[in-house]
């Protein structure tokens, strides 16, 4: 039985020659993947912890699509709710092999197997959240996610998962990788005429973006809600706040604010604009104006609810009135508190003084310390500490240098022209950044060719084209009727088949 | 005399208040100046002058109370001797007219009575043309007891029974002049855009124009608008200055001389444009000519300013300062200074054009700074403000002209330039991704009658989703 179900097993071989075309590929995994989910439970413990122990036996490399089967399979006989056994424990041979599984498997017949994938990616997280182990689960989730989808820009309930997991043990960096790749795609309802029997559309096909294999049916996403989104971001911002990448956060706020709504918001909108109002702060070093797509009754509710914030952003704002901000701190400290955003706004007291000397550079070209001292209220020895550190870290396009007339003392100079100083860029460098921006410009527009091919499939569309059509009537544009004949046409053909 | 009167209650408590007072003798001899005018500005003139000049406040008062004393305005007669006794109790005209007043409020009643009285019964005649003169009476009267509003209320009532071109033309003009006499800016330019849209043809219409500008001109200027004024200034025919009397208001006399319309015009185009403007709409301006003629001073600043001797300029124009500030509209919310500092600022600005560096000390010898202000302050306020691209060294005392690196400039804008629309893409897409996939935030109500029927809502849920999926 045990040597049948090897055999059965092996039967799907991705590089042998029979399946050359994209399409005798397609139907050979889905008709193995159908014969193996038949497959009772029992047949898979056998011959388990032998040398005869399909696991064993298996390539995860290779064959994938079994592997997967036979390690859910075995997982699930083995998981308890309550304490886990030794060899599924970080370390343990199965949990080896789990890790191993999802670092190595081939990434085109994942694209056939989204339940097992998914079920055992969730397995690793239960199992490191049951043995208080939960960090351990990042790195496998993140290389399976990488694995499934290089660009993990198709929003599945793996990413909330992932970051909610990043967030609870606080490893913000870990997060990174994954936050980096821009959401480009949700898991649509894609027809199945398109999926199947289509020489360039099937799914093991190399498609242009991941979200014509990952997709409502595809089962590698359980069914994500727009809260689920919503908190990714909100998620993914605050992870972005722990490494210190204000910028990145704030950019991330700002997917919150735009959502669509019909003229309310929800209270991940304003938990995201309070953030984003001392974010915007720390980044431009005044408030900016919130996104131009978003909802303008949604945000007149937000921010009447926000004015807190609001006045602490404006405060900011008055460099030379630095004492009103932190009255305002204090007087709010319990709003922040409640919001658990004081330390974003301890982040801001800290920066008002550097966004100060950094605005004195657009007017001063050298100012002596003991001025700026004077002007805030300081010791003229921390002050030139102070910016010290802005200098060396990178906040300041300047130098401290002595003077030789003694009633100066120290002074501050600013370097006037843009390409000197230790924030200068080469215009070598600066030609990377261009061509570097190019090249992510070039990949965004195809992410929206993508979307706008995605739009075209959906039902909505094909009924708008419909009723234009008709409303031309006949010797109108003969290329559209012609595809929704085809389609049609198409239908009929698999009525036929079945 | 001069400072008994400038100790004495009532300046003491506009120095308080923080109001303008003028300590220094003005050029301008009262008698002549004064002369210039007639009509209510004479009065209001006469009193901001004794009200904000120490040395010429008691013949400024005499003038202003002999007047009043003509006229029917019981109120401001009252008020002017107040402020009057305030600084020079022991005068002869300081002592309070009170029979005169009594009668004078008699006699203001019965003629209000009378020309109500008459127009009610051209009302009941039904005959137009007495009907609008009866309100013009009125309005006439209302005006002169210094009632505006009024004034304007019975202006405006003669309307319908405008019959010509004319009449309409007025009409507006008389609110136009209400307005300005009220100080109530806003109405001004309305009523002045309804008498330009009367149909008057001809002479009748060129004899409206200039006035219509010079009051377009003087709104702009009170409202800060400096730019809009000396374009209105600027346009008005010399025609303005011999103009007979239109709607029965001698403009030129009663609102602003043509000395008005050459200083007024003059500062707001200094202030506002630059040299090549100068030359070509003022200097070169041959209508304009006529109007800077009389006030040779101001076209002196201004050929000044346009050979680049800006230093020059500025003592011209802070030899007149005293005379503006006694100038009823110059000295309003402070104009006249801030009109200044743009002069000043502007030359500061046209001034180091030609430099890389320039020696803090050279510049505040050139261009002085005012009192309690120095010249590092000023030069950062207008660093701050964006007008002058520099930037101050403050150990060796340079206002130093920062390099430029066009190349890397571009670099850098077109980088950003990049990263802001890449990122507004972004937002975008993900917003047409959520749409597509059908999630919205919905509102309460929406929810709760979902939840309400949650039966229907489910089972509908489910036949929407097999249509969609496409069983």
């Amino acid at each position: 039985m045990s040597a049948e179900l090897v055999s059965l097993l092996l039967q799907f071989q991705p590089d042998s020659p029979q399946l050359k075309t994209r399409l005798d590929y397609d139907r050979a995994a889905r008709n193995f993947v159908s014969q193996v989910s038949n497959i009772s439970a029992s047949h898979w413990s056998k011959g388990a912890d032998t040398p005869q122990d399909v696991l064993t036996i298996l390539n995860p490399a290779i064959n994938t699509i079994a592997y997967a089967f036979a390690l859910r399979h075995r997982i699930h006989a083995l998981l308890d709710k309550k304490h886990v056994r030794d060899v599924l424990q970080p370390g343990g041979e199965l949990w080896n092999k789990l890790v191993l599984f999802l670092e190595t498997s081939d990434p085109v017949q994942l694209r056939y197997v989204g339940k097992e994938w998914r079920t055992l990616v969730e397995n690793t997280e239960q199992i490191a959240q049951l043995c208080d182990t939960p960090c351990l689960a990042i790195a496998p989730i993140r290389s399976a996610m990488t694995r499934l989808d290089p660009t993990t820009g198709t929003f599945t309930s793996t990413h909330i998962n992932f970051i909610q997991l990043c967030m609870q043990t606080r490893s913000y960096a870990a997060a990174e990788p994954i936050l980096d790749n821009y959401i480009y795609a949700l898991p649509t309802k894609i027809p199945h005429i398109v999926r199947e029997d289509l020489e360039y559309s099937v799914v093991c096909a190399d498609v242009a973006s991941s979200g014509e294999y990952i997709h409502q049916c595809s089962y590698h996403s359980n069914k994500v809600s727009l809260v689920d989104v919503q908190q990714y971001y909100v998620l993914g911002a605050m992870a972005y706040l722990g490494v210190r990448q204000f910028k990145k956060a704030q950019q991330f706020l700002e997917h919150v604010l735009v959502v669509p709504t019909s003229n309310t918001a929800n209270g991940l909108m304003l938990e995201a604009y309070k953030k984003w109002v001392l974010v915007s702060c720390l980044v431009a070093g005044r408030p900016v104006s919130t996104p131009r797509t978003a909802n303008g009754n949604a945000m007149k509710t937000i921010k009447s609810a926000s004015k807190a914030y609001e006045a602490l952003a404006e405060a900011y704002e008055e460099l030379d009135n630095m004492p009103k901000l932190k009255a305002q701190i204090k007087f709010g400290a319990e709003t922040w508190a409640e919001d658990g955003n004081t330390g974003l706004v301890t982040e801001l007291l800290n920066s008002q003084m550097r966004t100060y000397v950094s605005q004195l550079s657009r007017t001063f070209s050298a100012i002596p310390v003991s001025n700026m001292a004077n002007n805030v209220g300081a010791n003229t020895e921390e002050i030139a500490q102070y910016l010290d550190t802005l200098i060396k870290d990178g906040h300041l396009n300047a130098r401290l240098e002595q003077t030789d007339k003694s009633s100066v003392g120290e002074v501050l100079r600013f370097y006037l022209d843009p390409t000197q100083g230790p924030l200068a860029k080469s215009e070598k460098q600066q030609q990377q950044a261009l061509f570097e921006q190019t090249l992510r410009t070039n990949t965004l527009a195809e992410q929206v060719k993508d979307a706008d091919y995605r739009l075209t499939l959906t039902k909505e569309y094909v009924e708008n084209q419909k009723r234009l059509n008709k409303r031309q009537g006949p010797g109108a544009d003969t290329m559209d009727t012609t595809w929704d004949d085809s389609i049609d046409a198409e239908e009929d053909i698999m009525v036929d088949m079945h | 005399m001069a400072s008994n009167i400038e100790q004495s209650p009532f300046f003491q408590r506009r120095k308080d208040q923080g109001d303008i007072v003028v300590k220094d003798a003005p050029k301008f001899d009262l008698e002549s100046y004064i002369a210039n005018y007639a009509g209510f500005t004479r009065i209001e003139r006469l009193r901001h002058i004794g009200s904000h000049s120490p040395y010429l406040a008691v013949d400024a008062y005499r003038l202003a109370i002999a007047e009043a004393k003509r006229g029917k305005n019981v109120a401001l007669y009252m008020g002017l001797l107040e402020e009057f006794s305030q600084m020079a109790p022991q005068d002869a005209a300081a002592v309070l007219d009170m029979a005169w007043a009594e009668k004078k409020t008699r006699e203001t009643q019965q003629e209000q009575d009378k020309l109500e009285h008459e127009l009610k019964s051209y009302k009941n005649n039904l005959i137009k043309e007495s009907i609008r003169m009866g309100n013009e009476d009125l309005g006439h009267f209302f005006f002169d007891t210094g009632d505006y509003v009024s004034a304007q209320k019975a202006y405006q009532k003669m309307r319908e029974n405008c019959t010509s071109p004319k009449h309409l033309a007025d009409m507006t003009l008389r609110l136009v002049y209400t307005s300005i006499a009220s100080h109530s800016w806003s109405a001004v330019p309305t009523n002045l855009a309804k008498t330009e849209a009367t149909q008057l043809r001809g002479e009748e219409r060129a004899k409206l124009e200039p006035i219509v500008s010079v009051c377009h001109g003087l709104t702009q200027m009170v409202a800060g608008s400096w730019r809009e004024a000396a374009t209105h200034f600027l346009a008005t025919s010399p025609a303005y200055l011999t103009a007979e009397p239109v709607g029965n208001i001698a403009w030129q006399k009663e609102i602003l001389s043509g000395n008005d319309v050459a200083v007024y015009g003059g500062l707001c185009a200094l202030a506002t444009m630059d040299r090549t403007e100068l030359q070509n709409k003022v200097l070169g301006n041959s209508d304009f000519r006529n109007f800077l003629e009389l006030e040779p001073h101001i076209r002196r600043a201004i050929s000044l300013f346009c050979n680049s001797k800006y230093s020059a300029c500025l003592e011209v124009l802070e030899g007149y300062r005293n005379d503006y500030l006694l100038d009823v509209y110059l000295s309003e919310h402070d104009q006249l200074s801030n009109m200044y500092n743009r002069i000043r600022s502007k030359s500061i600005v046209q001034y180091f054009i030609p430099f890389s560096c320039v020696t803090l000390d050279e510049l505040a010898a050139k261009f002085p700074p005012a009192e309690g202000s120095t010249i590092v302050g000023d030069l950062v306020k207008m660093i701050d403000h964006g007008t002058l691209d520099a930037r101050i060294d403050l150990v060796d005392r340079l206002l130093i002209s920062p390099p430029t690196n066009p190349r890397h400039n571009v670099h850098a804008d077109a980088l950003a330039m990049a990263e802001t629309y890449d990122h507004t893409l972004r937002l975008r897409l993900t917003r047409l991704n959520l749409q597509a996939a059908g999630m919205e935030i919905k509102s309460d109500k929406a929810s709760e009658k979902a939840s309400s029927h949650t039966g229907d809502g489910f089972s509908s849920n489910m036949r929407n989703l097999g249509s969609k999926i496409g069983f």
